[in-house]
């Protein structure tokens, strides 16, 4: 186990790095206006003179809201080292104020390491927070509240932000809220009172920009000198490295990747994924790992599904297209039919069907989601009676047959001529 | 992975016994089952190699190839991983031999058993903790947990329960036992069928925490693979999800289906010939490798009937012999092809009937033959034909179709038909079409009832004189036709519709097809026709 593969302990390390999000984000913490120093400053002030705050961290999924707090609190835990105690919620985990008020008491129990009863209600979990809110106020200890997914917490009566942010108006108590969410008007979903109680302070997290972009690849990808890898190989893979980020064809494929999609989530997953393709004779990355990696992050499922189809399938989908473009308003299973069955006598196709084996293949496309039913109510009626819609648009149709290989040419022309019409 | 030994008790013995036996029963199943332990994590009893692996999925070397770099070296932390594809294209097989192969422990939990998130959650748990039900707990798990945020914290515990242990391995390598241990630090847990949760009632909360569960547990040593048959896009959610990494399995080809289709095949040369000339026509209509293998059956029964010897190699002349005698059993077989027989006895013995009688069925007949292939009771029938009756004929109608006579007048009026009551036809018919049968409520079915077992009575051709009896007096309906009422509705042959608000009963629709109810009528000699409104 220990006279592994240079190569393989490189990706090893690698694989690591990327799928660790505190490393990505270290990166981006020393300059002076950046989020990070910004946050820490918020906290650490409240700290220091015993106030209380509350601060919101809004941006799009995958842009280091998370990443970078835990970079802060793992800081000013190092700084203030008896401070400072931490309580994690999860708005998909304990949206429901019961639950919250469970896992609240259970980690600060943990944290001071006091005996935890299960069985306690909410009342006693709401009498202890307090209490423990005001011991730590007196200790002179500052409580650190984060709630991730803060827009699921604002969802029904908002009981536990009131009376989070209402102990928090006392002289004695010293708390931060911290709230994480990905729906920027996150704010907006508060009550009055709860809203009153908050201070508005947001920091806006965005997506990375060209340059961070550069940066953000030699950090990830340059292995460091200092490991124990032999340094002949570090030193050959970096400069391969970064032979290939001067490449011109690298350059071209790194603007797709910036331009269609450029969180951070969607940037690691690439990198992660050219990782994957790394060859491991060779033992360095090539920049056709890069256009694998393009290649697997820019999916068209639709299209995927398409080519799965059968040619029977691809009968019903032009079927319905020329329904759609006749503007019949609902069309079901019998009026597809009766479309195949017109279809069939004025082509003299070659594939016509019995409607069992037809129908058989409509539920197919059910279970593709290609088509779905318009309405989940009827569930009384046999599947030949209820309205489907198409799910997929004319062109991507139109690419899917094209894409097909081995499709009849009368779906082309039929799809076509309702183009023109 | 683990083996569940069957308990040792006889099948003869009565409950009461098995109770006061237990005593002695216990101690022996005791030292049968032993408990489990971290090796049980792993797949298959032997490792498999890389050749055996890509050799077993004809047509999936490049997925096999990818999905292990995706799992990467061991030890090696990895996104979580996404992996859908149609039905029966290999994905949970393939994910669990690759397991197999790298010998790596993981979790194994379908939404197809676990159908709820308790049962989903409880499952990896008792896997994770290595806890077996059986009768000494109550079959019950180890602990009891419906909410995902007790889910995480017990998760949490169990997994860094099993990485210690598989660190401690780690550590005594190169013991004997070595060999047998599983490989690495990491533990995976596989999600498979995720689709299915889409349908649950807390699908909003449950889809998004499970593909958060990996940024929520913070721990790089557990990977997490989910296994669905549709792709990410079908998965709505009002503010998204930490998307994992997709990966699709695309169905098969021809050439691969010919390749899976020959594997198990005893003679491969008879057998690939027979696909050459099956395979493409049958692949217009499927692709899947279940249905196409349900289908091939009884036509290559058919293919092989005039060889003597099934272990022969056909030559060229052969060949066209063969195919010469399946032609014109193809086309009708395209046309059969998801039906299920029912039943094998029936369906070889008919088979028989029909070659005596010679009779060779025509493409565009009805695909299946004139007789019901089920049984069901004469009340029932009628029953099934009155609420037909009643779903397609309007209320209105039903004076003049069931005076008190118990016949019908229908004679067709000829009329003039001009260009606007063409008009009107052709509305009426697509509205036909498209809205399909009418509800009605119980009583008129009851009365239509009524009145075609008067009729049935009187005509003097009924099946079986003993029904006779059994109809009673024309004004009375037994308790026993409400029965054969609630059958039916379960059968599906009559569904319940909405309820008329007003009113507050219940209002029911039928769902046979008119052919269907041609040859149930047909059995009872009931003439349809004349009862049928036609527009």
């Amino acid at each position: 186990m220990d006279l592994k593969n240079p190569v393989e302990q490189a990706v090893i390390l690698l694989r690591s790095r990327l799928c660790n999000p505190n490393f990505i984000f270290t990166l981006f913490s020393d300059s002076p206006d950046s989020n990070y120093s910004k946050l820490k400053y918020i906290i650490s002030s409240s700290v220091t003179e015993s106030c209380n705050n509350s601060v919101l961290l809004l941006g799009p999924r995958g842009c280091g809201k998370l990443a970078v707090l835990e970079l802060v609190l793992e800081d000013l835990l190092r700084e203030f080292p008896d401070m400072i105690s931490v309580i994690k919620l999860n708005g998909l985990l304990h949206s429901d104020d019961n639950c919250a008020l469970k896992e609240i008491a259970r980690q600060l129990c943990l944290e001071h390491q006091l005996a935890f009863s299960k069985m306690a209600s909410s009342d006693e979990n709401s009498q202890f927070l307090i209490a423990m809110l005001r011991e730590c106020g007196l200790a002179h200890k500052t409580v650190l509240f984060v709630l991730d997914e803060f827009d699921l917490f604002a969802q029904g009566k908002q009981r536990l932000l009131y009376s989070l942010l209402d102990a928090m108006q006392s002289v004695t108590s010293q708390a931060v809220v911290i709230g994480v969410s990905c729906r920027l008007d996150a704010d907006q979903l508060l009550e009055k009172r709860v809203r009153s109680r908050f201070s508005h302070r947001k920091l806006l997290f965005l997506p990375p920009s060209r340059e961070d972009l550069q940066r953000l690849l030699e950090h990830a990808l340059l292995l460091p000198s200092g490991s124990d890898l032999p340094h002949e190989f570090v030193a050959n893979f970096n400069s391969n490295l970064l032979n290939i980020f001067a490449d011109k064809k690298f350059k071209d494929i790194m603007d797709t990747v910036f331009n269609t999609d450029s969180t951070f989530k969607q940037v690691l997953t690439f990198l992660f994924s050219a990782l994957c393709h790394l060859d491991l004779k060779c033992g360095f990355l090539s920049v056709e790992n890069f256009k694998d990696a393009l290649s697997n992050i820019q999916r068209q499922p639709k299209l995927e599904c398409l080519k799965d189809c059968s040619i029977l399938e691809l009968y019903i989908l032009v079927c319905m297209k020329r329904l759609e473009v006749r503007e019949h308003e609902t069309c079901n299973f019998n009026s597809i039919m009766k479309e195949y069955k017109s279809i069939h006598d004025s082509f003299q196709t070659t594939d016509y069907y019995a409607r069992d084996v037809c129908r058989r293949a409509f539920e197919h496309l059910l279970q593709r989601e290609l088509i779905s039913f318009l309405d989940n109510r009827g569930h009384g009626h046999s599947i030949e009676f209820r309205p489907v819609k198409l799910l997929i648009s004319w062109q991507e149709l139109y690419q899917g047959l094209k894409s097909y290989g081995s499709c009849p040419a009368i779906l082309y022309k039929l799809v076509e001529r309702e183009t023109t019409t | 992975m683990s083996s569940e030994e069957s308990p040792q008790i006889t099948r003869r013995t009565t409950r009461l016994s098995a109770a006061n036996s237990e005593n002695a029963v216990d101690s022996s199943k005791s030292c049968a089952l032993k408990p489990l332990s971290v090796n049980d994590l792993l797949y298959g009893n032997s490792p498999i190699s890389l050749e055996e692996l890509i050799s077993s999925f004809p047509g999936r070397r490049g997925q096999i190839i990818e999905l292990m770099s995706l799992l990467g070296p061991v030890n090696s932390p990895m996104f979580p991983t996404f992996v859908y594809g149609g039905s029966s294209t290999g994905k949970t097989s393939i994910v669990l031999n690759i397991f197999r192969h790298l010998r790596r422990p993981f979790v194994y939990a379908s939404c197809i058993t676990c159908y709820s998130p308790r049962i989903l959650f409880e499952s990896i748990l008792n896997q994770l903790m290595l806890h077996r039900k059986s009768d000494s707990n109550g079959y019950s798990s180890i602990k009891r947990c419906d909410k995902p945020s007790d889910f995480v914290n017990l998760l949490r515990e169990a997994l860094s329960g099993v990485i210690g242990t598989l660190q401690g391995n780690a550590e005594k390598a190169g013991s004997k036992k070595a060999a047998r241990w599983p490989n690495g630090k990491m533990v995976y847990l596989i999600f498979d069928s995720l689709n299915l949760v889409k349908e649950w009632e807390k699908s909003s909360t449950i889809l998004p925490f499970l593909f958060n569960l990996y940024d929520i547990l913070r721990m790089p040593e557990v990977g997490l693979i989910f296994i669905s048959n549709n792709s990410l896009d079908t998965y709505y959610a009002d503010t998204g999800f930490v998307e994992p990494f997709p990966f699709h399995f695309p169905d098969y080809s021809e050439d691969d289906l010919r390749q899976i289709l020959l594997k198990h095949q005893v003679n491969k040369n008879l057998y690939s010939s027979f696909l050459d000339v099956v395979l493409r026509p049958f692949c217009r209509i499927t692709r899947r490798v279940n249905e196409l293998s349900t289908a091939l059956l009884p036509l290559f029964k058919k293919y092989c009937e005039p060889l003597g010897d099934l272990g022969a190699v056909p030559n060229e002349d052969m060949k066209r012999k063969l195919y010469g005698h399946l032609q014109r059993h193809i086309a009708p077989s395209l046309n059969e092809t998801f039906r299920v027989s029912a039943g094998l006895t029936s369906g070889a013995s008919r088979s028989k009937d029909n070659e005596r009688k010679g009779i060779v069925k025509k493409l565009e007949a009805c695909t299946s033959s004139n007789e019901l292939d089920f049984h069901m009771s004469t009340s029932a029938k009628f029953l099934l034909i009155s609420a037909f009756l009643a779903s397609r004929n309007p209320a209105t109608l039903d004076a003049s179709f069931f005076d008190s006579t118990g016949g019908s007048d229908n004679r067709k009026r000829k009329r003039k038909s001009s260009a606007k009551s063409l008009e009107q036809k052709e509305t009426a018919e697509q509205e036909l079409l498209m809205k399909g049968p009418g509800t009605f409520p119980l009583e008129r079915l009851l009365a239509i009832f009524q009145c075609l077992t008067s009729v049935a009575e009187y005509s003097p051709d009924v099946e079986g004189q003993g029904n006779r009896a059994t109809m009673g007096d024309s004004g009375y309906i037994g308790s026993h036709v409400l029965l054969q009422l609630s059958s039916l509705c379960n059968a599906n042959f009559i569904t319940k519709g909405g309820s008329c608000p007003l009113e507050g009963s219940t209002r029911y629709r039928s769902n046979v097809s008119e052919d269907m109810v041609l040859k149930v009528a047909r059995s009872v000699k009931f003439p349809l026709s004349k009862y049928l409104y036609r527009r």
